[in-house]
């Protein structure tokens, strides 16, 4: 079905994939894992022909369809229209295909991305990170699809970092590290610690649960009341100095949209924002939105500052860099040849030094090796405990619990109430997909 | 380094490109570069010509520099121009101080028009400032053919400016003062650019203004001064021009200067300093082709035709590139 | 006075024959993705290149493929940039411009100097007139709406302006159905300024599209890009221009030239009617 032999990609200086050699047979369902930049995605789309190898071979028999993480839909066409884009003749997945794809939930986007890709009838269908905009309750239903066009035939290769998942559905679980195949093994033989020490090469130390008993509480500092807006409807929530609160839900449920209005960039249709002092914001698109990649790490840090002198802003972003340890050749050097961990640094470097009394942190770790995010979450708990009030939008349920006092869950603009992380446990899957 | 080189190398092109062309219709290239060069330099008399073109190809290219780097297209510099001028046509009676002020400000003013819609009605500044060009060059053929004809009104022009309001020239040279106010726009311009905080601003807004945003910059007012700049710039070019070399107004006032400042700016790779080389460099191609035609008969267009190729030029070495 | 109006309408129609094509050449492109600020020159090219094949040939209709040659010419050294570089699409549109300004004024004059211009401009029928007004009014406009989106091809063209990842993800070319929607632009726009130099005007004349490219542009913002648009903006501008022309012809004097500023204000109130709430294709202007 799929023999990859001896398979390399070279980005610059970067080796992505390192003399990888798998074989795939038809109706199978092989799990691939590893971290994120272990080489996975590069080594399904050299799979998919979509880029070229630097050597090795590929061999396919039939075609191959690639499911990518970003959506390929077009926003503005119909359901209809799309699946004619893509020369799918089978009848659409979703009801009323007359409607427009920038008004369909996630959950049936990804859908509709599926049933793309299933619908040219490929005998390799790859699917990466499908399950991270989706609920538990949408992921059982692509599992049960998966299953289906196995057992009919096609191979399926699931790339995923949430290993739970992996193990119930694949069959044979293919583990990456910096480019290489380092593990090649069962669901049955491995348990999901193991993996996980495959991934990672180590043992992850498990970060220190907060407890409830931790916050010592100050003042009111951040205070939504019935925020409304496009995609987020009477919103309301509280923070106190002193306190981490999170809130979480799959990508897309209305978190930009408050980050955006809490940063002041977007105008509430209705409600109220009350923040008492400063308010330091990390925006959720790093990449875009985070710093300008052209300036210089001083500039870049500059930016929000009363007052600019080029020797002063040098200087004090060579205190930075030290204090942050920022991996980085100077001040001088562009903000945008930083890594992705390094770049979240020198935003929470800027963001934090002003001491704002209130911290906005959006997605904070995403894409980021476990180091960074370890010095990401030992900043913000940092921050709170020096008094400031901490909100985090997150997706990553894992670094929700590690953080927080207390979890709101996020579905279609509306939160569910505050919770501690003990009562959010049981139901935050629930509240996830919308059942309360 | 390398950019210089490039820049210099596109320069050279266009000019060589030209000799080719030329040459496709019959004319001999080296006659051709030979009229080019002393046309432009070959005497103080050319070289006096060339500077005194140069000066409002400097600053209409800074007025470039200042909008694009902010990420704003003011492709209005024409208009500005003519704007300028006719508010300093206006002042002029005040003395050249008051006329150079009332053009930056006119500038500035017919540059926030396009300001006003993008922000109120969403009009893309591109388009804007391309209309309210041939909007100005109209309001100008009126004012010469109308209201501001000259006294005898027998051609469209208006009457010589009065003499308190023209500017000096330096000594012992048929040069104006512009030349000084001109290059002391770039230098200030490049201060401004690198040694203040508004500059700071406007070249994050330029690069990435949603950014900028986040970083808690209000990027449109940002981009609204950075047009209003950018049009005193252009406004004042046109001040210069009446008060120091036409001394009057007619209908082929601006004849491609706010245009041609954008060639200026990327051939400068947007930097303020080198917006005085690349004047000069256009101001000598304009002067060279004002010779042209008149030893060789070569229409003088072939000097926009070079402006397009050291654009395109610098474009294929990808050289030139708003956010670098 | 109503006469005057009346009389000036179907003027009006046919001057606004080579804006309509540029329109809808236009709304081709940018659906494709791609902003053409060089339409201005490509016109103009065009408008020579259709006077200097109809004086070389003695047939008008040589002419008329002249300009569409001509605008080809334009339209691949866009394309190589744009589409090929990847280069940014304003600057090289100006760029174009600039170039089409030069070119043409040169070349201009040599023939001048030459002997291409010594007996008369060939001039378009009456007929021919009539047929290119039908084309520009009738024809294209029904054969733009079916092919953009009644086709597979209009489909996908379509999505290169709203999403050209996806497009490519799906298997088909962006740069291939970019280039052909660019070239059938330069056909339209080729018939324009052949239709400007050799129907409307008797030859070329220095900078004669006086913006028209321009004013284009403002219309397809204001159609909404789509082709309904098209004819009623540019309905409206050439009703704007009837009411111009009727009032140059009633009034004289100085009046004549705060007149001639009509299109470009009317185009100006234009962009300010609509232009901000609607949605332009959302890829529109990414290399």
């Amino acid at each position: 079905m799929l023999r990859l032999a001896h398979v390399t990609k070279r980005f610059g200086a970067t080796l992505a994939v390192d003399d990888v050699s798998l074989d795939i047979g038809p109706g199978e369902i092989v799990g691939l894992v590893g971290e994120n930049g272990a080489g996975k995605t590069t080594l399904m789309r050299m799979a998919a022909g979509e880029i070229a190898t630097d050597s090795g071979t590929i061999d396919v028999e039939g075609t191959v369809e690639l499911v990518h993480q970003h959506f390929m839909l077009v926003g503005d066409f119909t359901i209809a229209e799309n699946l004619a884009l893509w020369g799918v003749t089978s009848e659409s997945p979703l009801p009323d295909p007359s409607r427009k794809v920038n008004d369909l939930s996630v959950g049936e986007k990804a859908n509709l991305e599926l049933a793309k890709a299933i619908g040219r009838n490929p005998r390799l269908l790859i699917l990466d990170e499908p399950t991270s905009v989706l609920t538990p309750v949408e992921t059982d239903e692509l599992f049960r699809v998966m299953r289906e066009i196995a057992s009919r035939g096609t191979a399926v290769v699931f790339i995923s970092h949430k290993l739970p998942e992996v193990l119930a559905i694949a069959q044979r679980i293919v583990v990456m590290r910096r480019g290489k195949i380092v593990a090649l093994t069962t669901a049955a033989e491995m348990t999901a610690a193991q993996l996980a020490e495959a991934m990672m090469g180590t043992m992850p130390s498990g970060a220190p649960a907060v407890s409830a008993g931790d916050a010592r509480r100050g003042r009111r500092a951040l205070h939504l009341s019935s925020l409304t807006g496009a995609r987020i409807d009477h919103v309301t929530l509280t923070v106190h100095q002193n306190e981490i609160v999170a809130i979480v839900g799959v990508a897309g449920n209305g978190q930009d949209e408050l980050a955006a209005m809490l940063r002041g960039l977007v105008k509430p249709k209705s409600g109220a924002i009350e923040i008492s002092g400063s308010v330091g914001h990390i925006p959720p698109d790093r990449t875009r939105d985070g710093l300008v990649a052209q300036m210089t790490i001083a500039e870049n840090m500059a930016l929000p500052s009363p007052r600019w002198s080029r020797a002063a802003a040098i200087r004090h972003a060579a205190q930075l860099i030290e204090l942050y340890s920022i991996r980085a050749r100077g001040p001088l050097q562009r903000a945008g040849g930083l890594s992705g961990g390094n770049q979240q640094k020198v935003i929470l470097a800027r963001e934090l030094d002003r001491r704002p009394e209130v911290l906005v942190a959006s997605e904070p770790t995403r894409g980021l090796d476990i180091e960074s995010t370890r010095f990401v979450h030992a900043q913000l708990r940092a921050a709170a405990a020096a008094g400031a009030a901490v909100l985090v939008i997150t997706s990553d349920l894992d670094e929700a619990f590690a953080l927080a006092h207390a979890i709101q869950v996020i579905y279609r603009g509306r939160l569910s109430e505050r919770m501690s992380a003990g009562e959010a446990a049981s139901r935050v899957g629930g509240l996830m997909a919308g059942v309360a | 380094m390398t950019r210089f080189a490039i820049a210099v190398g596109a320069a050279v092109f266009a000019v060589v490109l030209l000799a080719i062309v030329a040459a496709m219709f019959g004319h001999d290239p080296r006659q051709l570069l030979a009229i080019l060069i002393e046309g432009s330099v070959g005497s103080p008399f050319a070289i006096q010509g060339t500077i005194k073109k140069s000066v409002p190809l400097l600053l209409t290219g800074l007025s470039v520099v200042i909008a694009f780097r902010a990420g704003v297209w003011n492709i209005g510099g024409e208009g500005q121009f003519i704007t300028g001028a006719l508010a300093a046509f206006l002042a002029a009676p005040m003395g050249w101080m008051a006329s150079l002020l009332a053009a930056a400000i006119a500038g500035a003013a017919w540059a926030s028009i396009a300001s006003l819609m993008r922000f109120w009605r969403g009009a893309p500044e591109v388009l804007t400032t391309i209309l309210l060009n041939f909007t100005a060059l109209h309001l100008l053929g009126y004012a010469v053919n109308g209201p501001l004809q000259e006294r005898g009104a027998q051609y469209p022009q208006t009457d010589s400016v009065p003499g308190g309001a023209w500017l000096g020239t330096i000594e012992s040279t048929d040069l104006h003062h512009g030349a000084i106010i001109a290059l002391a726009m770039a230098i200030a311009a490049w201060w401004l650019l690198y040694r203040t905080r508004e500059g700071l601003r406007l070249r994050a807004t330029g690069f990435n203004p949603s950014a900028s945003a986040w970083a808690g910059i209000r990027v449109n007012a940002q981009i609204a001064r950075a047009m209003a700049f950018s049009g005193a710039l252009a406004g004042l070019a046109g001040g210069i021009e009446l008060l120091g070399v036409t001394h009057r107004l007619f209908e082929r006032f601006a004849a491609g200067y706010g245009y041609s400042g954008i060639a200026v700016a990327l051939l400068a790779q947007l930097h303020p300093i080198g917006t005085a080389a690349s004047a000069l460099f256009f101001g000598a191609l304009v002067t060279g082709a004002g010779e042209l035609q008149r030893s060789a008969g070569i229409s003088s267009s072939v000097a926009v035709f070079g402006q397009a190729v050291v654009i395109l030029t610098l474009i294929v070495f990808g050289s030139f590139r708003r956010n670098d | 006075m109503i006469e005057v109006i009346a009389q000036a309408i179907p003027l009006a129609i046919v001057a606004a024959v080579p804006l309509l094509l540029a329109v809808e050449g236009e709304v081709i492109v940018q659906r494709g993705g791609i902003i053409n600020l060089g339409i201005e020159g490509m016109m103009l090219t065009a408008a020579m290149a259709a006077v200097a094949g109809a004086q070389a040939s003695g047939s008008v209709l040589a002419g008329f493929c002249s300009g569409i040659a001509g605008a080809a010419a334009i339209a691949i050294l866009f394309g190589v940039f744009t589409i090929h570089l990847r280069a940014d699409q304003i600057v090289t549109g100006t760029a174009i411009n600039f170039l089409a300004l030069g070119v043409t004024g040169f070349v201009y004059r040599e023939m001048q100097q030459g002997s291409l211009f010594v007996q008369s401009v060939a001039h378009a029928s009456a007929r021919a007139q009539n047929g290119v007004v039908i084309l520009a009014w009738i024809v294209i406009p029904s054969a733009l709406a079916f092919g953009l989106w009644k086709t597979r091809s209009g489909l996908r063209l379509r999505a290169c302006g709203e999403n050209p990842e996806a497009v490519t993800s799906s298997g088909a070319s962006v740069p291939m159905h970019r280039w052909a929607a660019l070239l059938i632009e330069a056909a339209l726009v080729g018939l324009a300024g052949a239709d400007l130099s050799l129907a409307l005007s008797t030859g070329f004349a220095e900078n004669m599209t006086a913006g028209r490219g321009f004013i284009a542009l403002s219309i397809v913002i204001f159609g909404r890009w789509k082709v309904r648009g098209a004819l009623i903006g540019t309905a409206l501008f050439g009703a704007a221009e009837a009411l111009q022309f009727a009032l140059q012809a009633a009034t004289s004097g100085v009046q004549f030239h705060l007149l001639l500023a009509v299109p470009y204000v009317v185009t100006l109130l234009i962009l300010c009617g609509v232009a901000g709430r609607v949605r332009a294709p959302e890829a529109l202007g990414r290399p």
